[in-house]
């Protein structure tokens, strides 16, 4: 009885929220009057006729992401960090070092020189994704999140000792997601900084030159079209999700295994 | 005839993407295993977010087949017709800032949960809910 219930008033609110949005469609989907703000975005995100106001980025998502709302971004991926260290500090006490190999772990040896195969390919289009983040759709966290498929492959199909034994260890993951953080931070303040040496005036996430302020990052480079801090920050991005998510998945492995072996 | 089809197939995209959302939200509150409850969660915030991606994608362009914001040649030109077709950037970025976050809440529930089975020996809300202090 209590179940039926339940799945009535799960269809209620369903009906209801139907109900709402027919009625007040035209309050939820946005009117023309907003399309204003996507046409002001689309004008200047790549715009060399606008040169106080373009962020010299094709791709309309990245230059918002990365540029208009660079500051969203920062924070967003800072709490990215703070919920890989609370996981670390819930999973505390269970990690352990494997050092014993045997050689004997993991898939039959087709899936492994399968893996083998397959694994720098992987990490090719993830670095391709990220690093032209500002050129197509894409940026430095959906390549590393790319990327980050290819650990958990490795530890599916060898073992976590397989990685641990390469250097891929929890240490070495905190210290890369670390610099990528750092990389991040430095890149939003680097403009900054230059003002203050050159004596010009310049703003903290600046990336082009503004109205009110002349200094620039290049946005190309030997005719290369980078973006100014964007491919920068893909790049640390790129870094740092891969690092993070390796981590993460190496925490939940490693506790696991001493789970079984614990007593 | 086109115009009708396009209707039906964005309806039937929009009562799918209101299924999805039912279900999620059963699965939250009535499973009992907390690790269907995470999974429920995933599929409730990634329902949430194709509905952002799809107000901001439709509605603009009338007769026009909306284009992704990307600039692909740059001149003049091509940046006045840009401005017309291609889609509000703004919804994708947001929704982009949102999965970032998501996932993030998505891995310390998983953390919580591995926690939680670690002291309690159980993923059962109803067990777990049972032994208090």
């Amino acid at each position: 009885m209590r179940h039926v219930i339940n799945i009535l008033s799960i269809i209620i609110l369903l009906l209801g929220l139907s109900l709402l949005i027919t009625f007040s469609g035209r309050y939820i989907i946005p009117g023309a009057n907003i399309r204003d703000l996507a046409v002001f975005y689309l004008y200047t995100t790549f715009n060399p006729w606008l040169e106080k106001l373009t962020v010299n980025s094709p791709e309309a998502v990245t230059a918002i992401v990365w540029d208009y709302r660079g500051l969203d971004t920062l924070f967003e991926t800072a709490v990215f960090y703070l919920a890989l260290i609370a996981g670390l500090a819930l999973a505390r006490g269970s990690i352990f070092r494997a050092i014993i190999s045997h050689g004997g772990h993991g898939l039959s040896l087709i899936v492994k020189t399968v893996t083998k195969i397959t694994s720098p390919m992987i990490i090719t289009v993830g670095a391709a994704i990220a690093l032209h983040g500002h050129l197509t759709p894409g940026g430095g966290f959906q390549g590393g999140a790319t990327t980050a498929v290819v650990p958990m492959i490795l530890i599916v199909v060898f073992s976590i000792i397989f990685l641990l034994e390469r250097g891929v260890s929890k240490e070495n993951m905190l210290v890369l997601r670390s610099i990528g953080l750092i990389g991040i931070g430095i890149t939003a303040i680097a403009l900054y900084l230059f003002g203050i040496v050159v004596g010009s005036r310049a703003f903290v996430f600046q990336n082009m030159a503004k109205p009110l302020s002349n200094i620039a990052f290049p946005a190309h480079i030997r005719g290369i079209l980078i973006s100014g801090t964007l491919w920068f920050f893909n790049l640390f991005e790129f870094v740092a999700v891969a690092a993070g998510f390796t981590l993460a998945f190496m925490i939940l492995i490693m506790a696991e295994e001493r789970g079984e072996t614990n007593e | 005839m086109n115009e009708w089809i396009n209707t039906y197939l964005l309806t039937i995209f929009v009562i799918s993407i209101m299924f999805n959302i039912a279900i999620s939200i059963y699965g939250i509150f009535l499973r009992p295993n907390y690790i269907k409850k995470i999974i429920a969660l995933t599929i409730f915030s990634d329902s949430a977010n194709v509905f952002a991606i799809y107000i901001g994608y439709r509605r603009w362009v009338d007769n026009i087949n909306p284009r992704p914001p990307v600039l692909t040649t740059p001149s003049p030109e091509a940046l006045s017709y840009f401005t017309q077709v291609a889609v509000d950037p703004l919804p994708q970025a947001l929704v982009l800032t949102a999965i970032v976050i998501g996932l993030a809440v998505t891995l310390f529930l998983v953390f919580l949960g591995y926690q939680l089975y670690r002291n309690y020996k159980t993923l059962d809300m109803r067990e777990i809910r049972r032994l208090r202090g």
